[in-house]
């Protein structure tokens, strides 16, 4: 049986609106992934988690700002322990002007307001089959 | 009901109403096309209740003037709270300010107000709303995003400079239990050392547990019964105390926001205020102790009738409530009050300028259902918190509805509308029918440590976000009429890169200047308590004067209360 693409999903750090990351967590289950959601977590504990679950992705969610802080956190920890393979995303409230900044960083790719689940469905799983 | 109608009671006389029947089987019939009528029964308002393509006084046969309807300041309030309403005193103006650091707030504070608001809203970015200080490591990457960072009671002191706590009304957005056991304490204060007694102080706290257990999710949380406590609390002191405030607004606006309809909104709202009820008069408080100043806060959605029909319907289901249930006396205690906020869910990134239009849909329908105080969320909601230029527009607008469009002149203008009528009643049953299904789990408590509520939440998200994205949900620019050039607007965002260095100086020379002896004191007290049946509120107060920061007392009840997994984890 094929392998199924296997995501961690947090919220990032003290962020509190959970209804998009749950939401992105049930489509990705639904299109066939394996999808582990950790609720809230720092950098360290996700990369634990991604560890743990051995990963393909890795999906943050925030809306408060702590994105550019955070974000790149994760990156910098998963490359750390040798993860450098694993995929991260992020969705939230994130600034357009931001953007090329988290991908400067390591961010795969950020999805804002508005993007259609199929977007974020198709973009995870290209990144996972496209080394 | 038909001896009413024999009796000449309802809207419409018995015989009136079967002519109307007969016309409109006849109309339905004979009038319309097959595909008129193969359409009918598809139709639902968003919460789920059928449309039919016409209202007749036939849908309405059984409303009782004078019982369901009344007058403006008279049971059951449908119309209105007040008997003038707006003649009397227009909604407040209440737009938020809260970014970076509190002397940042304090300048958009005096901005808004010289520009007209008469009121404001005070917010707190992510690590003051759930317990930490600037300057612990939780903390790293949020201190002044999102609203301002608040450490001590220094910081509201900063907040309100130069601003007479004696005259404005302030609501102190605090979202948890845990949190308006401290930070309006630090504002009472600072209203006693200006030498404004805080019984001369109003204003409003959100203070929900719901917002600690359900609404938002967060690493560390306190269990639901704990921050039930911690509500009740501040309810019972500030009642005692602080006569003008308004200790707890039942948020059903970011219940709405996190995932629930028109109906369940307020149905969860409302098992909220009749848990918090039965618990103050078990600690020995009449109801009319406490009524009079719990108010509630709704969501104001795109359904723009639902929307008005559920203001209506909300306040004849706390009349009933208090009235029948509690045995008010005092006529406050039966008027639900709210503060209404335009539905930042409704507003997408893409062509931002859009929203000003939803915005002010959504506001003409807040004032349409009788709000007491309204905010207009700004173009630029899904970019980050409003700019100054996207905060003026929403203000602007509120005064436009005021001052240009005449809808405040006469009191619930559109009540007799057929269809309105029809669904403030529906509204009413459902409502009704959603609090006793949380009372038969044994209250809202215990649908909340259950996981229930979670997954009421989750199970709607999931619906919303199917119908979006097959386009049974339209969004005009964003899956409706979508340009095929659309781009991502450039829209300025305020950043406060700075708001760190100065809190964690302020916290450092906090520190510093404390009696660090007092501060153990009043702590040490503070953990006992928590361990009692006492009211916390006044070692809370006494911990903040003496300069405790609102990060050590909230890490002092995590200590002593110990943490809750949030359910839906997998």
């Amino acid at each position: 049986m094929e392998r199924k693409i296997r995501v961690v999903m947090a919220k990032l750090g003290l962020d509190i609106h959970w209804r998009g990351v749950y939401l992105v967590s049930q489509f990705l289950k639904d299109a066939g992934m394996e999808v582990i959601y950790l609720g809230n977590k720092f950098p360290e504990q996700i990369v634990e988690a991604a560890i743990e679950e051995d990963a393909d992705v890795v999906g943050l969610s925030t809306l408060g700002g702590n994105h550019l802080t955070l974000g790149p956190k994760v990156v910098t920890l998963l490359k750390e322990k040798g993860l450098d393979k694993v995929k991260v995303f992020m969705g939230g409230v994130i600034p357009p002007k931001h953007i090329p900044l988290l991908k400067q960083q390591g961010i795969y790719e950020v999805y804002g307001p508005d993007t259609p689940m199929d977007v974020i469905i198709k973009g995870i799983s290209d990144s996972v089959t496209v080394h | 009901m038909s001896e009413d109608a024999k009796n000449g009671q309802c809207l419409f006389s018995e015989e009136h109403v079967r002519l109307i029947k007969d016309n409109y089987n006849d109309w339905f019939n004979t009038c319309l096309r097959d595909a008129d009528r193969a359409m009918e029964g598809k139709y639902f308002t968003h919460s789920g209740i059928p449309i039919k393509l016409i209202y007749t006084p036939a849908d309405i046969e059984t409303i009782h003037y004078s019982e369901d309807l009344g007058f403006s300041g008279r049971p059951p309030y449908v119309r209105g709270v007040y008997p003038n309403m707006y003649r009397g005193k227009l909604f407040t103006v209440r737009q938020l300010a809260g970014l970076g650091a509190p002397e940042d707030c304090n300048l958009r504070i005096k901005y808004l107000m010289k520009h007209g608001a008469t009121g404001v809203n005070i917010l707190f970015d992510l690590p003051t709303i759930r317990g930490y200080n600037s300057d612990d490591p939780e903390a790293e990457g949020n201190v002044g995003h999102c609203g301002a960072a608040v450490d001590s009671i220094w910081d509201i002191d900063a907040y309100f400079k130069d601003i007479d706590l004696g005259t404005i009304s302030t609501s102190i957005v605090t979202h948890l239990p845990s949190t308006s056991l401290v930070i309006p304490g630090m504002y009472f204060a600072i209203a006693e050392q200006r030498g404004t007694p805080i019984a001369q102080v109003a204003g409003t706290c959100q203070n929900d547990f719901i917002m600690e257990t359900c609404v938002g999710s967060a690493p560390e949380i306190l269990p639901p019964a704990v921050s039930f406590r911690m509500q009740c609390d501040v309810v019972e002191w500030i009642c005692k105390n602080v006569p003008r405030w308004n200790p707890i607004s039942y948020n059903g606006y970011n219940l709405r926001e996190a995932g629930t309809n028109a109906v369940t909104e307020v149905g969860i709202a409302v098992a909220n205020a009749i848990a918090t009820a039965e618990e103050l008069i078990k600690r020995g408080m009449k109801f009319d102790d406490f009524a009079p100043r719990m108010s509630f806060f709704w969501d104001l959605h795109n359904d723009f009738f639902e929307e008005i029909a559920k203001c209506r319907a909300s306040r004849k289901v706390w009349y009933k409530i208090a009235k029948e249930r509690f045995g008010a006396k005092n006529e406050r205690s039966m008027l639900m009050r709210y503060h209404v906020q335009t539905a930042g869910i409704t507003l997408p990134a893409t062509e931002p300028l859009n929203n000003i239009a939803r915005s002010a849909i959504q506001g003409l329908a807040a004032v349409f259902g009788g709000c007491q105080s309204l905010h207009l969320d700004s173009y630029d909601e899904a970019y980050s918190a409003p700019t100054e230029e996207a905060a003026l527009v929403s203000l602007r607008t509120q005064q436009i509805i005021q001052a240009e469009t005449g809808v405040v002149n006469t009191v619930d203008p559109l009540a007799g509308s057929y269809y309105l009528e029809y669904l403030t009643e529906e509204m009413v049953n459902r409502i009704f029918a959603y609090v006793k299904n949380i009372e038969d789990m044994g209250g809202l408590v215990k649908a909340v440590e259950s996981g229930w509520l979670h997954r009421e939440i989750s199970n709607y998200n999931n619906k919303y976000q199917k119908d979006i994205e097959s386009g049974e949900m339209k969004i005009v620019g964003v899956n409706f009429m979508r340009s095929a050039d659309t781009e991502i607007a450039p829209i300025e965002v305020y950043e406060y890169p700075e708001t760190y260095t100065r809190q964690k100086a302020k916290l450092d020379r906090l520190r510093k200047e404390r009696n660090d002896q007092k501060v153990k004191e009043c702590t040490k007290v503070l953990r006992d308590k928590c361990h009692s049946t006492e009211n916390l509120y006044p070692y809370c107060m006494d911990a903040v004067k003496n300069l405790a920061t609102h990060g050590e007392i909230a890490e002092l009840f995590r200590e002593e209360f110990g943490l809750w997994s949030f359910p839906l984890i997998s």
